[in-house]
């Protein structure tokens, strides 16, 4: 019965991981990478923004960054944060 | 000036401060102890070069001789291929150090004698099993 | 059967790393998505039977299986269980499969965290991971494969077994911990590279690494702070530093590793730096490479130098071709990294990033400078000049307080340019901290860099404290909170910045451990029953010297009693001089070994040494060192361990 124990073993550990790895290339071609991501990433890119926003207004609390500097890194952040927001709502559609 | 060649400016100063600060150090180092030239023990003994240096070998069997009036005081005789060289070291032995060890020490050679005021050992073998230490490997064999 | 299933899933592995390049490769050129699937699985295929192989190698060491040559010469039967596991990492080519392992681990996490986001980055991430795991593979299946079978005619009994001087908790994890490190910047590396082949230098990469960057400098530090904390305890030459080629190869990734840590800071925040970036990591990378190939390839030689082989001259043109490469690249993409920013004024933060770089780099070199001297000079003079200690201090030493000045500097420079009123108000009481430590230590009549370096840390500690001040006086106006209310939320908020500043605070105890060197003081002695020495103001009494003989080795053990110079009891230590496999006929196999007692306080640490006996006549040999303020460095390493981990703290989103 050893053979069927070898057996088995090259099944698990060779022939298993190939059906793995070439089982993608018999999918219909697909040439769109990028399209399905952009939501979960757009969130993404969203969180972040608010964190660098929160961030920026508790510098400008501390003092290590002047008043205009401030106005002017934060409507930047500000800006994009609503292009970001934009794109997510237009994904959404 | 425009604030970029300001910064490029002080990068290239403190590139060349640091310069001549190695370059300054490695000539002259403050500490004696900070370089020694390693060679064989055969050039120290032809060239009889006085400056700090560093020499490796193997301690000759037999040539241990402990000072009965100080137990720290010690001569061996370092062996490195034909050379050999009469060694004095006045520092707590190591404990590796014995007959046939690797040793690496460090100090003055002087009128027929090499004071070592620093003594190392090779690291314990069994850790690396040394291809070229066929004892190393402690290979049993079964009775058939 | 297994040891050869273990070879061959190396050989498996060997061939999906060249089939994942390629796959990958043709992806990038005709953007088929599924040839970018198979790829992806292809990479995690190779990790599979990466795992695979070490699993069965550890097993093969468990079950203690002679037939296998790496078995044999690093386990016997009677190695403890521990033991066995730590072997895999114990010669050469374990160690090689174990950097493969934990190369595969961060690979597989790499590519499951990054399935579901899509930054195009991530197969130019996974062709470089790849490349890294097939140049290990190379090794490990035909230079020094951890397989191979014993080469002897006659069925072996027991193995050689793993020397009992190295069985100590310490040095089993200390080799893991430093690999973690160096294993742990390739990830960085691959999105560096990525980011460079796809020509989107922007933060998306910065952001991908900056908690795997934090991850591998953890452990990189701690393995730094291991190995020395266990030449401290068990070599008995009373230091935990030797500036020893091995140790510098671990010293130099984490010079530039720091530098890149706080460098990618100004490259989020103002996109600044992308040059450094750039450089510092494909350094860092480069210098990992090249501190596991000087440990591990006998080149230089140094207390840890194994034997030489042949892996020396591979590596060494591997860590070429990276460079090479590597440089090559971000020059072919120069107009990609050049950033419009531009840096304002020397009193910004970000020029102190850019010193702080500067300062880090010109440590590195230093160190580096030092530790090719010998194959420098061999080259240019003929001789071979080797450098120790005092001079990698002398030139250290200074570069190192500057490091900690800028520690303190740095966090109280505004951003673009700190006004004139900012600086009085920041660094008043900070200066003046300093400069009144600096009067009371030169009143007490200590020499000039003790001094400085003693002042250099009251002003960082006044630095942190008032960045702590600020940011709490910050949130107590705007919200109203109570001070430790405001104090945690603050942290809580702001990890990687508060975490920092622990990381400092660590940073300058460690520093003051290190000026207690200046005051080291040490003896050597003999004594019979009774009798007493001196030294350092304390007197050290042979009460009593006794043997026993333990299961592996012979020992005599001193009882010594140490009173101060006023007469009071300090302690009892108890130094011992042993010999390991005392009962061996063959005289040079009897292994004798200095067991140390040290009695450690915040203070200074007295370090006991037995360093030989004279049995027929009753006398002890005994070595003592007082060495101040060795423990500031311990605690220091703890503190930066616990700011880093709240640095890395996850939060909930």
């Amino acid at each position: 019965m050893d053979y069927i124990r070898d057996y088995s073993l090259v099944f698990i550990f060779f022939v298993l991981p190939i059906i793995f790895v070439i089982q993608p290339l018999f999918l219909k071609k697909i040439n769109d990478f990028e399209n399905q991501m952009d939501l979960s990433s757009l969130k993404r890119k969203k969180r972040l923004l608010y964190r660098q926003i929160k961030e920026l207004e508790m510098e400008f609390d501390i003092g290590n960054i002047n008043q205009k500097d401030f106005e002017t890194s934060r409507k930047e952040l500000k800006v994009e944060v609503s292009e970001v927001i934009t794109k997510i709502n237009a994904n959404k559609i | 000036m425009n604030s970029n060649k300001k910064f490029t400016i002080m990068i290239a100063g403190v590139i060349t401060v640091v310069i001549f600060w190695i370059g300054w150090v490695s000539s002259n180092p403050k500490d004696e102890k900070a370089m020694a030239s390693f060679i064989s023990v055969e050039k120290l003994l032809n060239d009889k070069m006085k400056k700090r240096t560093k020499l490796g070998g193997l301690v000759k069997d037999g040539s241990i001789i402990i000072s009965e009036t100080n137990y720290l005081d010690c001569s061996f005789v370092l062996k490195e291929g034909a050379a050999e060289l009469k060694v004095k070291y006045d520092r707590s032995r190591p404990d590796l150090f014995k007959d046939g060890a690797e040793v690496i020490i460090t100090g003055q050679y002087l009128d027929g004698t090499f004071y070592a005021d620093e003594l190392q050992t090779k690291c314990a073998s069994r850790y690396e099993g040394d291809l070229r230490d066929e004892s190393s490997y402690k290979l049993t064999e079964i009775e058939t | 059967m297994t040891p050869i299933a273990g070879a061959v899933a190396l050989n498996l592995a060997f061939g999906f790393s060249i089939l994942s390049i390629i796959c990958l490769f043709i992806f990038t050129l005709n953007e088929d998505k599924r040839l970018f699937l198979t790829g992806q699985r292809l990479s995690l295929g190779i990790s599979f039977f990466v795992f695979l192989a070490t699993f069965i190698l550890w097993y093969q060491l468990i079950i203690s299986n002679f037939d296998i040559d790496y078995v044999a010469r690093y386990t016997s039967i009677e190695t403890p269980f521990i033991y066995k596991i730590s072997a895999l990492w114990a010669g050469q080519s374990g160690s090689l499969l174990f950097w493969l392992f934990i190369l595969s681990i961060f690979a597989t996490i790499t590519v499951l965290q990054n399935q579901s986001k899509h930054h195009g980055l991530m197969p130019w991430v996974i062709i470089s991971l790849s490349i890294i795991q097939l140049f290990f593979l190379i090794l490990t299946n035909f230079v020094t494969n951890p397989f191979m079978p014993t080469d002897a005619d006659f069925v072996v009994a027991n193995g050689n077994g793993l020397n009992p001087l190295l069985q100590n908790v310490t040095m089993a994890i200390h080799p893991p911990t430093l690999y973690l490190g160096y294993v742990g910047f390739s990830v960085p590396f691959a999105f560096a590279i990525s980011a460079l082949m796809n020509r989107d230098t922007s933060t998306l990469w910065i952001q991908s690494i900056r908690r795997w960057t934090l991850v591998a400098w953890l452990f990189l530090s701690s393995g730094i702070i291991l190995g020395g904390w266990w030449a401290y305890q068990e070599l008995g030459w009373g230091g935990y530093w030797a500036w020893d080629p091995v140790e510098n190869a671990s010293f130099m990734p984490w010079l530039t590793a720091t530098a890149f840590l706080h460098s990618i800071i100004i490259q989020e925040k103002k996109d600044m730096l992308r040059i450094w970036n750039m450089a510092l990591i494909i350094l860092t990378f480069t210098l990992c490479i090249f501190g596991t190939f000087l440990t591990r390839s006998g080149v230089m030689s140094s207390v840890h130098s194994f034997t030489a082989s042949s892996l020396g001259p591979i590596f060494l043109i591997f860590v070429f071709l990276i460079l090479i490469i590597s440089f090559s690249l971000m020059y072919l993409r120069r107009s990609e990294l050049r950033s419009e920013k531009r840096m304002e004024s020397f009193t910004s933060r970000e020029s102190g990033f850019l010193f702080n770089n500067l300062v880090f780099v010109v440590m590195c070199f230093a160190v580096f400078w030092g530790t090719l001297f010998p194959v420098i000079s061999e080259t240019v003079r003929g001789t071979k000049i080797t450098v120790g200690p005092p001079f990698f201090n002398q030139i250290n030493v200074p570069i190192g307080l500057i490091l900690l000045a800028l520690t303190g500097v740095g966090p109280l420079l505004a951003w673009r340019n700190t006004s004139k009123q900012s600086l009085i108000k920041n660094f008043t009481f900070p200066i003046l901290s300093g400069l009144m430590a600096a009067i009371i230590f030169m009143f007490i009549g200590f020499k000039g860099s003790v001094v400085i370096s003693f002042s250099l840390s009251v002003f960082v500690l006044a630095t942190i404290s008032t960045e702590f001040k600020r940011g709490i006086s910050a949130r107590t106006k705007k919200f109203n909170e109570s001070i430790f209310k405001a104090l945690f939320a603050m942290v809580s908020k702001n990890r990687s910045r508060y975490g920092g500043y622990i990381v400092h605070v660590g940073i300058v105890f460690m520093f003051v451990g290190f000026t207690g060197h200046a005051f080291d003081k040490e003896k050597e002695f003999s004594l019979t029953k009774g009798q007493s020495d001196h030294v350092a103001g304390y007197e050290f009494t042979l009460l009593k010297l006794s043997e026993t003989e333990r299961p592996n080795h012979y020992a005599w053990i001193s009882d010594i009693r140490v009173t101060d110079n006023k007469g009071e009891y300090v302690t009892n230590l108890y130094p011992e001089k042993r010999i390991y496999f005392h009962k061996n006929p063959d005289v040079n196999r009897r292994q004798p070994h200095s067991e140390l007692d040290i009695y450690s306080t915040l203070n200074k640490d007295i370090y006991s040494i037995f360093s030989a006996v004279d049995n027929e006549n009753g006398v002890a040999f005994i070595k003592i060192m007082v060495n101040p303020l060795v423990r500031w460095v311990w605690i220091g390493g703890y503190i930066l361990v616990i700011g880093t981990m709240i640095a890395l703290w996850p939060r909930k989103d």
